[in-house]
């Protein structure tokens, strides 16, 4: 059984930001909707401060709070625990983002570009089926689709990959199977530095972040 | 070279308001609330019969709880599916909600059409399952600290039988009907009984996250609104009317308008501000403190 999963290193990760335009990119996002960025957090107090840069986006729960609370059933989970919106049935009511203790769900209201006009690149890429509707992290699951189709392996292979992953300057991203005991995300996971966010919620995300 | 300290939970991402629904959200809160609290109060105080209470309330609850629908229609990104909002009974509270409001709009219809006790009484449990319905909305939002809160469904019955003993009281005492003492006192009880879970709500959990999203409600101008406004004088009014029945309608008429105003700043205040996003946190371990 395949189970989808991600590992962060937070050790690698220098806050570039080339996730969050890969994907904004890959997904052809509006201009004031990022399905992931990379957030600048200091922590601490002074003198003991510390800088860390916390990638976020959808932790892909095993128990998406999210899902169950939808009214139109908009917001689905696939047997291999990806979890998506199917925009033709989402009435847009923000109760899902309401349900998301990772604050990975985003309303796109219309297509607002970055000038006046449309460039010809938000042209092409426009989705007016994502309007009015909300949005999240897919995990690529079309490209993780059509490269399984391709007979290519997710994680391994780029073009099965989401770009997050592939993108990634420091290789902090990884991306696989977590069924898959070989698979390096598995070990990652398996790694006792691994732990997910706000375990405490009871969602068992499965984006791990490696730190001390 | 620093040794590191263990690893500790740190604030990561600080809490942000939730900006999605807004006022069309507390819109239709209050006006559900108002209306099912309305019939129930009204019901119960005629002992299940119609009475002028009775059908001024039917009258006016199902246009408050279709209004406050329509109103949160307005706020969804694509309000032409609204009928798709049905498709998750099984798990969805929001669907619930649209489902019971609609069988209570068609239980009341149908009592004004064809009077009959068991309408009454359908309408009665409808009215109050759509009440806590609406607890249970904010309930399963996991993100929200100041929602999330077991006491919550509890909460939006006793507003909406507050607010609609208010509404109540107002109609009556405008219509100069007076109302039974035992009626003014069963209110006064449900008064002191919403406080208390008000107040037991707001003090109830020490996680720094409510606690934060709740100061909002803490503040001078929200104490005096809901706690001294919405409760204190309400409840002076009730026992002045007790007490000197000749003053009792002008004293229940302004403790009802005080009651609904105090329930709807509640849940204003309860959505737009208190409505705070979760903050991130991380387990992480920091270098530990260098002397000097």
């Amino acid at each position: 059984m395949t189970r989808w999963g991600m590992t962060i290193d937070l050790h690698r990760c220098v806050g570039c930001q080339t996730c969050t335009i890969a994907c904004k990119q890959e997904h052809g996002l509006p201009a004031d909707t990022a399905w992931r960025f990379v957030a600048d957090c200091e922590v601490g107090e002074y003198p003991d401060v510390r800088r860390l840069f916390l990638p976020m986006q959808c932790m892909h729960c095993a128990e998406p709070p999210c899902v169950p609370v939808c009214p139109t059933g908009a917001s689905r989970q696939r047997e291999d625990g990806i979890v998506w919106i199917h925009y033709d049935a989402c009435v847009g009511c923000g109760y899902c983002a309401m349900a998301c203790p990772y604050q990975a769900r985003h309303f796109v209201d219309d297509a607002s570009g970055y000038f006046e006009q449309p460039t010809p690149s938000e042209l092409a890429q426009a989705r007016p089926g994502r309007h009015g509707v909300m949005t999240k992290c897919t995990f690529c699951k079309e490209r993780v689709d059509d490269g399984l189709a391709r007979g290519l392996r997710p994680g391994v292979d780029a073009d099965a990959t989401p770009m997050c992953a592939v993108a990634c300057i420091g290789g902090a991203i990884v991306f696989g199977d977590l069924d898959d005991a070989s698979s390096r995300v598995a070990r990652l996971a398996a790694d006792p530095r691994a732990q997910v966010l706000m375990p405490e919620c009871g969602t068992q995300p499965r984006v791990y972040y490696l730190g001390d | 070279m620093a040794r590191p300290m263990p690893a500790t939970r740190r604030m990561m991402l600080p809490a942000r308001p939730q900006t999605l629904w807004g006022w069309p959200a507390v819109i239709n809160f209050a006006l559900g609330g108002l209306g099912a609290g309305w019939y129930i109060v009204a019901l119960l105080a005629a002992g299940l019969e119609r009475s002028p209470g009775v059908a001024a309330a039917s009258w006016a609850a199902p246009v408050l709880v279709l209004a406050g629908f329509a109103a949160v229609a307005g706020e969804a990104g694509r309000p032409l599916r609204g009928s798709r909002v049905l498709r998750r009974l099984w798990s969805s509270w929001m669907s619930r909600e649209l489902l019971i409001g609609l069988a209570f709009v068609l239980l009341v219809s149908a009592d004004l059409a064809f009077p009959l006790r068991l309408h009454r009484a359908q309408a009665l449990v409808a009215a109050t399952l759509l009440a806590v319905a609406q607890g249970c909305i904010l309930r399963r939002a996991r993100a929200i600290p100041a929602w999330d809160v077991p006491i919550m469904p509890a909460l939006f019955l006793l507003s909406a039988l507050l607010s609609g003993a208010g509404a109540y009281a107002l109609v009556e005492a405008m219509a100069g009907r007076p109302m039974a003492p035992t009626v003014i006192g069963a209110v006064l009880g449900l008064v002191v009984i919403g406080f208390l879970a008000w107040t037991r709500y707001l003090g109830g959990r020490r996680e720094p996250a409510f606690v934060r999203a709740v100061a909002t409600m803490r503040h001078s101008r929200a104490v005096l609104v809901i706690e001294a406004g919405g409760y204190g004088l309400p409840l002076l009014l009730g026992l002045v009317a007790l007490a000197a029945p000749a003053s009792a309608g002008p004293a229940l008429g302004l403790g009802g308008v005080l009651l609904v105003a105090g329930q709807v700043y509640a849940k204003a205040r309860l959505i737009r501000a208190a409505g705070q996003l979760r903050p991130i946190t991380l387990a992480i371990s920091l270098p530990e403190r260098r002397s000097s």
